[in-house]
């Protein structure tokens, strides 16, 4: 691109967000203000036994079916498959049953209550198997047999020997890393509804991240073709990647419903029902062995990554690949050795959720890493800054960092700012004298932007820009891209960026919610690729309609003489005419209608992945982030409290510093969750802590002082060249506060959440 | 699951008239103050809705709050806002005023009550601690007359009252803080606010010429009701207040609860950390 930093006028501003107004003001629709008239309510039936045969289900004749209208796998017109990868999981039970909570059959009714009335009139007859529900039974079954486990993916990367390596090393450091499920917990539930189409198709509507995931996903299901099922996104409160995946499923019920009782069907889950059925982040058990010299050097990483996934493949191998690629991301090692697993559990398939595999295995890496360094009797900011990848080092996956990025610097920064090394001298490290117990950790990481591998080069996202009369009657452009908008910005941020690929003011663009009817694909809202990725394509597009826009002016108004769009106005750029982008465009659209552009994503040449051997350049470019976090305990109850946390984060091009801060700050706050609070265990078969009641998030009195800054590496291979920030935040606090807390008490805590009940059981068995 | 749009709702005028729908079985209803609880457990489908709810908030005979006898005289439908805010509580039971500061956020603080909180017989309900630590008496009445007791002989067990289907609790006698005495309040809960209780509770205490005079102190969430813990309590009356009496105050109070496993905590955290409270509510007295 040839474009140069000056161009910019709306990039790198903090300009408000543009669905700001509509939701202050509580005017923006969400899926459950949808008006649906005529419309019925949906209930999903489910299995009452965690794994089991369904050998029948019962419909008590003492209640009048006539009522109501009942979708059984008989009624489903295609294929009885959710069709994601694997293609494992039914719509409905009709043999197996995996889970408890697994759908058996749909019901809608002109109200909820005689839905749910309904539900309770059917029984179900199984026979019951026993089931596999925790991690801990998982990895105790893995470390003695791994064959006795319903194995979901299996994927290596291999790097170098690591014989070779642990030969060539003075000491070995082994460890252990343990983490259990989050839930996203996002604002507004899980909220669907289904309109039939006349045309015998359907229209859904609701509260979701990717429509273009919904709309293909259900083709074999409702057995129609892609253009009769159309998907629209509402306003959303929150997703987190918890509504990436799991809205197909909701969608299906609401859509198998209306296509049989002809009539509009929503599904909206109350909190209850949204922490019990919906998908949470994975799992995770990782052990580390990692060679090293006396001197300070790795010369081997071996690495298992073993995630629980659930009762069903959905998403896992994708979040288990993107997990082993960020297990032993950041720092350079000649021989390296990563075997992922995902194995079954008889519990709610788990799923997308910020970060998608990263967070876990960064909390291993980076607990990992100080042990390293407290073996060598090395400081954590020395070992990391002996180790730390540059440009021009590579990966485990063989991929050669060769644009300028983050690392090392964001590490070097932030040691800096934080004062890390004088600090981390007076920390307490359990002296039994002190009143409060200080310590100080650190962590430092990147995250792969955009889909893993090949993904992108694989979807090709598109993205079209339609030049018409706006709602205002004046022409204007409006964004056509699948991306959504679910707090992050996108409905902010790509205007931004195509009325600068434009030379329009903001005012002039718009970016509607999704709508398949309009949008080409750009792919799902997910893996911190709409910024880097679409943002890239939407400049490209909104360039090629300026091109287009100019040559018109040209040849209609300057007899030929280029123009140039400017700031909404057509300079003759060989004498001082000029005309308004509203008159131009009017007489354009009058003369030749609306016009639309399209731009497709292109990955550089020069990337090169083999998904078989996982060798390659795993990810376009990687953002990269250091987390120094600080810490008080209190030594009479072992209470935990963060103080501060000190960050430096490369995202590339700042497009809106004010909304990109807001997501690193937003994610630091859910990573505290994800560090000190929020657990949640399977108690019968079932989630434990399923109302906000019990699921324990952080507070405003909870989250700590911050310090966010930015150090700007640019994406090279598109403008305006910002990188990944969704996910980033979520990766590397939870392993700083875990290193703190090590430097506090003396003690390190290798499950999550960091709980002063772990803090003690740890001392106690010390003691012993 | 019964609605709650099909319950009778109950709105007497006076205490008398309420007190009237209570004596009879025919037209009795589940007597709701603030809501902060019943309502909660309604929505989740915990607790049925009652077909008739007799609604509290009207009677102007339980929102006292004044200093008689040498008590505060609370009424139970004072809610956790006011007893924060009180200057004759933050006076007279000051414990009792930060323990009503911790419970839930603003709005369940503006709607819940004392007599809700006492009432919904909680072993995590905030307030009962303070009271116990002051010797409280809860005062009640039925249409058969009123009578009062120690609230410690009012918390029977588990969700379980000294409470008759007819009678309405009406107040607390809450003994004022004598001079020269101290008390505190310490609550451990998952997060900063707006959490229940892991463990929490109250001292009230009073040291003479380096020994204990009076220690009171009461836990909650570490057995089937909030508790005094008497075997401690009588232990460390009449020790000199030093490292010696900490230590042995910790082990002993540990040994006297009995607390279970659940969502927020465990078993052992919660004996354990009870000692650890006791030792900082000494270490609090020692340091007046």
């Amino acid at each position: 691109m040839s474009t140069t930093v000056s161009a910019y006028r709306h990039v790198g501003q903090g300009l408000p967000r543009l669905d700001g107004d509509e939701k202050v003001r509580g005017l923006a629709a969400y899926a459950d203000d949808i008006p649906v008239p005529d419309g019925w309510y949906g209930h999903v039936v489910r299995s009452p036994v965690s794994r089991g045969r369904l050998k029948k289900l019962v419909f008590d004749p003492a209640f009048d079916w006539s009522r109501v209208c009942v979708v059984t796998p008989a009624d489903i017109p295609g294929e009885n498959i959710v069709d994601m990868i694997g293609r494992d999981m039914p719509f409905l039970a009709h043999d197996w049953i995996q889970y408890k909570g697994e759908p058996l059959a749909l019901i809608a009714a002109p109200t909820r209550a005689l839905a749910r009335e309904a539900g309770s009139f059917v029984r179900a007859e199984i026979e019951e198997h026993p089931p596999l529900l925790t991690l801990r039974d998982m990895i105790a079954e893995y470390k003695r047999d791994p064959s006795a486990l319903h194995q979901l993916a299996a994927q290596t990367i291999s790097k170098g020997s690591v014989e070779q390596g642990f030969a060539a090393a003075d000491l070995v450091v082994e460890g252990e890393y343990w983490a259990g499920h989050q839930e996203q917990l996002y604002i507004e539930p899980q909220g669907m509804v289904a309109f039939p189409e006349p045309d015998g198709g359907v229209f859904i509507q609701g509260s979701l991240q990717c429509p273009y995931y919904i709309a293909p996903e259900l083709i074999v299901t409702l057995n129609l073709p892609l253009e009769k099922i159309r998907v629209k996104q509402t306003a959303v409160g929150g997703a987190f990647g918890g509504k990436e995946e799991f809205p197909t499923l909701i969608a299906g019920y609401c859509a198998l419903l209306a296509l049989k009782c002809r009539k509009p069907v929503k599904i909206i889950y109350d909190r209850h029902q949204d922490i019990l059925y919906t998908t949470k982040r994975h799992p995770v058990w990782v052990r580390h062995r990692t060679g090293l010299t006396r001197d300070g050097a790795i010369t081997a990483m071996q690495v298992d990554f073993v995630l629980d996934g659930g009762a069903y493949t959905t998403l896992s191998p994708v979040v288990m690949y993107r997990g082993i690629l960020h297990t032993t991301l950041g720092y350079k090692c000649p021989h390296v050795f990563v075997d992922g697993h995902v194995y079954r559990t008889n519990t709610f398939p788990n799923g997308a959720f910020r970060g998608f595999g990263a967070p876990q295995a960064i909390w291993a890496l980076e607990s990992h890493i100080d042990r390293c360094a407290s073996a060598l009797g090395m400081t954590p900011e020395g070992f990391r800054l002996r180790n730390a990848l540059h440009l021009g080092d590579a990966t485990a996956t063989g991929q050669v960092l060769s644009e300028p990025m983050g690392t090392p610097d964001v590490l070097e920064k932030t040691l800096a700012r934080s004062d890390f090394t004088r600090k981390r001298a007076r920390c307490s490290r359990g002296d039994p004298s002190a009143k409060k117990w200080y310590g100080i950790g650190l962590a430092f990481f990147g995250h792969g932007s955009g889909f893993t591998g090949d993904g992108e080069s694989r979807l090709k996202a598109k993205a079209a820009l339609d030049l018409e009369l706006l709602d205002d009657g004046a022409p204007g452009v409006n964004i056509r891209i699948s991306s959504t908008e679910m707090g992050q910005g996108t409905f902010t941020i790509m205007p931004q960026i195509a009325a600068d690929g434009l030379g329009l003011p903001m005012a002039r663009v718009r970016c509607p919610h999704p709508d398949t009817k309009y949008v080409p694909d750009s792919g799902p809202t997910v893996a911190s690729r709409t910024t880097m990725v679409v943002g890239s394509t939407v400049f490209g597009a909104a360039q090629k309609l300026k091109t287009l826009l100019e040559t018109y002016a040209s040849e209609t108004y300057f007899g030929g003489a280029p123009a140039e769009l400017v700031d909404g106005r057509f300079r003759n750029r060989y004498t001082t005419d000029t005309q308004s982008f509203d008159a131009v465009a009017r007489r354009l659209i009058q003369e030749r209608g609306p016009q639309r552009v399209y731009n497709q994503f292109q990955l550089p040449p020069t990337i090169k992945w083999d998904q078989k051997t996982f060798r390659g350049d795993s990810y376009p470019s990687y953002s990269w982030g250091c987390n120094v976090a600080e810490v008080e305990i209190d030594p009479l109850t072992l209470e935990l409290k963060v103080t501060k946390i000190t960050s430096v984060w490369d995202i590339g091009r700042l497009i809106n510093p004010v909304l990109a801060k807001g997501q690193i700050e937003g994610g630091l706050v859910q990573a505290l969750g994800y560090a000190v609070m929020e657990k949640i265990g399977i108690k019968d078969g079932l989630y434990d802590a399923s109302r906000m009641q019990t699921y324990v998030v952080p507070t405003a009195l909870d989250v700590p002082d911050m310090i966010v800054e930015f150090i700007e590496y640019p994406y090279t291979h598109g403008a305006p060249g910002a990188k990944g920030v969704g996910e980033i935040p979520m990766d590397g606090l939870a392993p700083a506060i875990a290193n703190a807390v090590e430097a506090a008490t003396g003690h390190r805590i290798t499950d999550l959440p960091i709980t002063p009940e772990k803090l003690l059981a740890s001392r106690e068995l010390q003691a012993t | 699951m019964k609605n709650l749009e099909e319950s009778i709702f109950l709105e007497p005028a006076t205490l008398a008239e309420a007190l009237r729908f209570q004596a009879d079985e025919a037209t009795r209803g589940l007597p709701l103050a603030g809501g902060t609880d019943l309502m909660v457990q309604w929505e989740a489908g915990v607790r049925m809705a009652p077909s008739r709810v007799l609604n509290l908030k009207g009677l102007a005979e339980l929102h006292g709050l004044s200093v008689a006898g040498g008590s505060l005289v609370i009424g139970a439908g004072v809610t956790h806002a006011m007893l924060r805010r009180s200057p004759l509580v933050r006076q007279h039971a000051p414990s009792l005023a930060e323990a009503a500061a911790t419970v839930g956020g603003a709005q369940i603080q503006a709607l819940g009550t004392i007599g809700g909180s006492i009432g919904n017989a909680s072993p995590a309900g905030d307030l009962a601690p303070s009271l116990l630590v002051a010797h409280a008496d809860v005062e009640v009445a039925s249409v058969r007359g009123a009578r009062r007791l120690a609230l410690s002989k009012f918390l029977v067990g588990y969700r379980k009252l000294d409470l008759a289907p007819d009678e309405l609790i009406l107040r607390f006698h809450v003994p004022v803080l004598p001079a020269g005495a101290s008390e505190t309040w310490r609550k451990l809960g998952p997060r900063a606010a707006q959490a229940i209780s892991k463990v929490m509770g109250s001292y009230r205490g009073r040291v003479e010429n380096g020994h204990i005079a009076d220690f009171a102190v009461a836990l909650g969430s570490v057995a089937p009701t909030a508790i005094r813990l008497p075997q401690t309590e009588a232990w460390l009356r009449g020790r000199a207040l030093n490292a010696d009496t900490l230590d042995g105050a910790e082990q002993r109070a540990s040994a006297e609860v009995t607390p279970i496993a659940d969502i927020r905590s465990t078993a052992e955290y919660r004996r354990w950390v009870s000692g650890r409270l006791v030792r900082g509510f000494l270490e609090h007295l020692a340091s007046l």
